[in-house]
């Protein structure tokens, strides 16, 4: 029988305080990260947790980029399109060229 | 019912389509199972034959989450329409595909079977996406210094805690503040600890005494089990 007290709050209140609560469901990494290729046999505990952190990091960086181009507009609605132009114009984004041009199709 | 049920099959599949361009591969088998009665149509629409259909869903990180984090970065009259929502969800996806084929070559390559955390950092550096290696490190030390610091607590007890608490159950993470549960007698001067992991709590009464004897003059890791009332629990 756990007595929760101070010590558990320490416990989940510092990994909550420091790193935040995850933001992203690690085991959907996980599988997306499988997915990834037939080779990938093993991952790490740990990555999954880096990739939570940095998905959050590259949804920002493209949703500022594309709202950029949303308010050249007259639209406060961020659309598709905007995403597209965006990654058109990062070139940190190429590989994401395929599927903002792709993906017009595939909707129907 | 059997109408029913057929009308509100063909909408879900409908809607499906609509939603996601999923190809239903075996929308017709379904179709034709519909003249043999209503149940079988239930059993079909209740449980999507997995090798077919894939959910969509399952190759994206949540929609859900995916808009909380992009609404904390817009202003907040900021609107986002639903195919942006969509297409920004399969651009993560995308994205952790990519980073991962990366890192996995590298293990490949050093012919290591895990993808580690140091890889995938690798990769992000190697594609381009050096800015985020910081950060990401950052986040990753903090991780591993909580990490350390709970499962080092967690064995100290055994070893150290015991001396002070009387108990050095493995269960208990942190013994510090006490369990009134498990006094175990003051008398034993609270030398359990390695050897009162697996049995210390039972030992209250006549048991935990003749315990506490010898323990008091013994070293702790010897092992203070007294084979007579502790048989049972060898």
């Amino acid at each position: 029988m756990r007595q929760a007290g101070t010590y558990s709050g320490i416990v989940s209140g510092g990994i909550s305080g420091k790193t935040g609560p995850h933001l992203l469901p690690l085991a959907r990494i996980k599988k997306i990260m499988k997915r990834s290729g037939e080779e990938v046999k093993m991952i790490s505990g740990e990555s999954p947790i880096v990739f939570s952190k940095a998905c959050e990091l590259f949804i920002k960086e493209l949703t500022q980029r594309s709202w950029m181009v949303t308010i050249k507009g007259k639209t406060r609605t961020l659309s598709k399109e905007d995403v597209a132009s965006a990654v058109m114009a990062t070139d940190l984004f190429d590989f994401l060229v395929n599927l903002v041009s792709d993906s017009g199709g595939t909707h129907l | 019912m059997e109408r029913g049920g057929t009308a509100g099959f063909n909408r879900f599949y409908k809607h499906a389509k609509s939603s996601s361009g999923l190809s239903i591969v075996h929308g017709g088998s379904s179709n034709s199972n519909n003249s043999n009665g209503f149940i079988n149509n239930t059993a079909n629409s209740n449980t999507m034959p997995p090798p077919c259909t894939v959910r969509e869903q399952d190759q994206y990180m949540p929609i859900a989450n995916v808009i909380r984090i992009m609404r904390r970065i817009l202003p907040t009259h900021a609107k986002i329409s639903d195919d942006a929502k969509e297409t920004i969800q399969e651009c993560v996806s995308e994205y952790i595909s990519f980073i991962t084929g990366e890192a996995n070559e590298r293990c490949q390559r050093e012919q290591r079977k895990t993808i580690t955390a140091e890889d995938v950092l690798w990769a992000m550096g190697k594609l381009g996406f050096d800015d985020y290696v910081e950060p990401l490190t950052v986040f990753l030390n903090r991780y591993r210094e909580n990490e350390n610091e709970r499962t080092s607590l967690r064995a100290e007890p055994v070893l150290k805690r015991g001396i002070d608490y009387g108990i050095g159950s493995p269960i208990m993470m942190a013994p510090p503040y006490g369990q009134p549960g498990f006094h175990v007698g003051g008398h034993h001067q609270g030398i359990f600890d390695g050897a009162t992991a697996m049995g210390g709590y039972f030992r209250d009464g006549p048991g935990g005494g003749a315990g506490g004897g010898s323990s008091s003059s013994q070293a702790s890791l010897t092992n203070n089990f007294d084979p007579d009332p502790f048989v049972q629990y060898k």
